[in-house]
């Protein structure tokens, strides 16, 4: 669990050097997305709804509304995407 | 219960043109209808909570379609009045019976690799009116593998509340004792808003034919009455309303994976988030899930959930002995505490006929029923110094999903 004294105790460099490495991570992940090509053909099981993050919409909100009721967080949640690509 | 209306509230604008998003990529039309009961029971405090709804969608051409749904919230139950009050039954009369109607609309307008979605949800009860809006843009890149998406929901809600202008200290205001005269010109009542702002931006990728990864980040901002106008809190010599600071901005950071196994044919599905926000609640979850085909008619799926959060600031569950500064809440929500959620879906899938239809008209069938389990453990949260007995939950839901 994230406690607060856990954070209390990271200091301040350490914290910074992570979001950086987070950062970079990030960046190196979208430059590399351009090389990642998966051609229609190929998408037989990404088509699948279980492979799907907004195939189920309705039921995320669902779950999204209850834990959020009994939970202090909120956000981070499903956006639209992934599935066939063939909107 | 008014913070929980909020959340519920900017959850669905959110949600609303997601929802667009996912319903009109293969047939023409969608409808779909399910019910969801939750129920959490507690000596005393037993909630149980109905959930139907229904959602039309309809293709106009290629580019655009509407979409219409309707949502009905029944909640029945007791809370506590007066939290931490020392040798006080604090749930006694403190039952309440409310229902939600809730109403939306939406668009989406698709060109080539771009998209955009509206949408606009009503939602009114005895003591809480809500007015959201929800735009979302999206761009699929690189021959579609890459998906960004980023969208703005915008709340104005109204919170019904107990009129008492002479109080002017927080500690002198007292709870709204019921919903009577609430939204009329009974001068007993008045009405306090609270404006919402959700950002959401996320990038999908499909990596290879087998591995999909989502990251999504939130951004939400809350300005005016979060708190439960009903609930006081006992601060040593007395009870008042509780009473949160006006603003609060949440940020949170996701990332999803689902990886088909293609000998097996199921799917693997991770997710994460990290949270935190200006309360000083942070928080984060991890999911996993698996999801199986058996044969050609019928999918399962089983899931478990972890989630573990620290207290907000100001939170106490004693203010008579440990007060937290100019604030006081009773909300459990906002204590420190872990949750462990196990559940399971089941759906069945009709095949299709030679033509591709199902039933003989239609694109597609799916009957599906879930449930779920939540335990939760408070680690600072009494009710007058006894455990609260209504620490799990059990959510029971079924539907069906029809496309044409």
């Amino acid at each position: 669990m994230a406690s607060r004294s856990s954070s209390e105790l990271r200091r301040p460099g350490q914290r910074g050097r992570l979001a950086a490495l987070g950062a970079l991570l990030l960046v190196a992940s979208a430059l590399l997305a351009g090389c990642a090509t998966v051609r229609p053909e190929d998408r037989e099981f990404l088509a699948e709804p279980a492979m799907s993050f907004s195939a189920r919409s309705r039921e995320a909100a669902m779950d999204e509304h209850i834990l959020q009721n009994r939970e202090g967080s909120m956000g981070g949640g499903t956006a639209g995407g992934g599935g066939c690509g063939c909107n | 219960m008014q913070l929980t209306r909020a959340r519920t509230a900017l959850c669905v604008a959110a949600l609303g043109a997601l929802v667009l998003v996912s319903s009109g990529a293969r047939a023409d039309g969608r409808a779909s209808a399910s019910t969801t009961l939750f129920l959490e029971p507690g000596t005393g405090t037993t909630v149980t909570n109905i959930t139907p709804q229904v959602d039309l969608s309809q293709n106009l051409g290629d580019d655009v379609t509407l979409s219409v749904g309707y949502e009905a919230d029944i909640v029945s139950g007791a809370t506590e009045r007066l939290v931490d009050a020392p040798g006080i039954d604090v749930v006694t009369g403190a039952s309440f019976d409310d229902i939600r109607h809730s109403v939306r609309g939406g668009f989406e307008i698709r060109h080539d690799v771009a998209s955009l979605a509206g949408s606009y949800t009503f939602g009114t009860e005895s003591d809480y009116q809500s007015h959201a809006f929800s735009l979302t843009a999206a761009a699929e890149l690189f021959d579609r593998n890459t998906r960004l998406e980023l969208s703005y929901a915008r709340a104005f809600d109204r919170v019904c509340n107990l009129s008492q202008p002479r109080a002017t200290e927080a500690v002198e205001r007292q709870a709204l004792d019921s919903s009577d005269g609430c939204f009329t010109e009974n001068t007993a009542r008045t009405t306090n808003d609270l404006a919402l702002h959700n950002f959401q931006l996320s990038w999908t990728q499909a990596w290879t034919s087998t591995l999909a990864v989502q990251l999504t980040a939130t951004a939400n901002l809350a300005h005016g009455f979060q708190t439960n106008p009903y609930r006081a809190i006992w601060l040593g010599r007395g009870g008042a309303q509780e009473h949160a600071p006006e603003d609060r901005a949440r940020y949170a950071l996701g990332v999803r994976v689902n990886w088909w196994l293609r000998p097996i044919r199921g799917a693997v599905q991770l997710a994460g988030r990290i949270y935190r926000d200006t309360w000083d609640v942070e928080s984060f979850t991890v999911e996993v899930a698996y999801e199986q085909h058996l044969g050609s008619l019928f999918r399962l799926r089983a899931r478990g959930r972890y989630y573990g959060q620290s207290a907000a600031a100001f939170y106490s569950d004693d203010y008579g002995r440990e007060p937290r500064g100019q604030y006081f809440v009773g909300d459990r929500e906002l204590s420190e505490l872990t949750s462990i959620l196990v559940g399971g879906r089941f759906a069945f899938v009709p095949e299709s006929d030679d033509e591709g239809h199902v039933l003989g008209f239609l694109a597609g069938l799916e009957l599906v029923a879930r449930f779920d389990w939540l335990i939760r453990d408070y680690a600072n949260f009494r009710l007058s110094g006894l455990e609260p007995t209504d620490t799990q939950a059990f959510v029971i839901s079924g539907g069906i999903e029809a496309g044409w």
